[in-house]
């Protein structure tokens, strides 16, 4: 019974009591960031993705690998959580067993809604030809040549996909409906989408609020605000990057336009986000603008030195925290059943 | 504050806003004063005196204007489970107006700079 006790009840102290603590943390800094009054609320993004993922991932990161640090015991995690004679590394080996379990079982919901468009047959092919004389006229796009697909999903009009190598997706009528302007500087908005890999971000982000059962409750609505600048953010690089504004903002409405097909009520507070990006736009027409809010790509290199911190601080500076919890709940144990 | 924006106007006078306008409108000359007394006080323009008249000129550019007023206008998105990249999310058809004026703008600024 002592030995089933901490696994169960240390897994579920992490995600009931430490993942709340922490997003009530980040929600202290983020609403601090957000509070700057000159546009505050559209700059650091990477901090505030850091803050947002961070939360989350981080406290999780360290807790798994100090519960695999403390089961190796001399011998590999794989022989701690198989071997039975090593029964010293038993426990906490369970207990990183138990917590990765509870994170998929939290995430499922987000696996779920993994699913890209659906490629087009015959009509794309047209479609795909002038993308490509799209893509050869204007060099800024070279990011995306080989990666534009085409699809006939009914009302899909332009998006990106793909983790590692993500993919732009078009539609065939949405494509239709745009001149070559519009296209390349709706080319342009996702071409800063496929250089930061936004995609991944997404689903890093999508899954740390899942995995904390306060993370929607304290962080969603800064997510959502972090999104909307990151859009903003993806207009503002591309008329940088030599996308027309307006032919820009025309794209987005479009885009933003329900077809006859689809049933999808967002309500209307996303409209005045929607008139944020195209008065934005508007601006940049009359006034090119100047680079801010945080490059896109170093938020990854910054991620993942933290992450690499969390998951090696364990091995390098002790598993104190680990202990605590795992003496509490043996500890808890004997006061419920003495 | 739309006409001095898109018309690059510095230290202009109600004159100056009111030839723009009549182009678009009938307005009259103490309207187009009111108006710009207003924005005065509300704290968007400055000015200073010139003999008998003001001269206006903006206190931000659009840009600048907008990022101010940022936080309460994100402060009402809304979140959605996603981990793609869409260009913009598909509204409701409720939004069609929106959306309308929405393109009207732009077709118009569009015309203006001759793009």
């Amino acid at each position: 019974m002592t030995e089933g006790i901490f696994p169960l009840l240390g897994a579920a102290f992490v995600v009931l009591i430490v993942l709340p603590a922490f997003a009530l943390l980040a929600k202290a800094g983020l609403v601090l960031l957000e509070r700057d009054e000159a546009g505050g609320i559209l700059h650091h993004l990477n901090l505030r993705y850091l803050l947002l993922t961070g939360s989350s991932v981080l406290p999780l990161a360290w807790f798994f690998s100090a519960g695999l640090h403390q089961a190796e015991g001399d011998k590999s995690a794989y022989a701690c959580l198989f071997d039975h004679e090593a029964t010293l590394c038993f426990e906490p080996g369970l207990f990183a067993l138990t917590l990765g379990l509870v994170v998929v079982f939290l995430s499922r919901s987000v696996l779920r809604g993994l699913r890209g468009a659906r490629p087009a047959h015959g009509a794309g092919v047209h479609v795909l030809a002038r993308i490509e004389d799209v893509l050869a006229k204007h060099p800024r796009l070279r990011a995306l040549r080989g990666r534009v697909v085409v699809t006939d999903e009914p009302g899909f009009a332009l998006g990106t996909y793909g983790w590692i190598q993500p993919r732009v997706f078009i539609g065939v009528a949405f494509a239709a409906r745009l001149s070559d302007d519009m296209l390349a500087s709706a080319l342009g908005h996702e071409t800063e989408h496929v250089r930061s890999l936004d995609p991944l971000r997404y689903l890093l982000l999508q899954f740390a609020l899942a995995v904390n059962p306060f993370g929607r409750f304290l962080l969603e609505r800064h997510a959502a605000r972090w999104y909307a600048a990151r859009e903003a953010h993806c207009d503002r690089e591309a008329v940088i990057r030599g996308a027309l504004p307006l032919p820009l903002a025309d794209a987005i409405v479009h885009a933003a336009r329900p077809t006859n097909q689809q049933a999808v009520a967002l309500g209307a507070r996303d409209a005045g986000v929607l008139k944020f990006r195209i008065g934005l736009l508007l601006a940049f027409a009359e006034r090119s603008p100047s680079r801010c809010c945080d490059r896109g790509p170093s938020a990854f290199s910054m991620s993942l030195v933290l992450l690499l911190l969390a998951l090696l601080s364990p091995h390098e500076t002790g598993t104190a925290a680990l202990d605590a919890l795992h003496t509490g709940a043996e500890q808890a144990l004997t006061y419920l059943w003495p | 504050m739309d006409v001095v924006w898109s018309k690059h106007l510095t230290a202009f006078a109600v004159g100056e806003v009111l030839i723009v306008l009549e182009k678009q409108r009938e307005i009259a000359y103490t309207t187009v004063m009111t108006t710009l007394s207003r924005l005065y006080d509300k704290g968007l323009l400055t000015r200073e005196r010139d003999g008998k008249r003001y001269l206006y000129s903006p206190k931000l550019t659009r840009e600048q204007f907008l990022e101010s007023t940022a936080r309460e206008v994100l402060d009402g998105a809304v979140g959605g489970h996603r981990a793609m990249a869409m260009l913009a999310e598909k509204l409701s058809d409720a939004s069609a107006d929106d959306l309308d004026e929405l393109e009207a703008l732009i077709r118009r600024r569009r015309e203006e700079l001759g793009q």
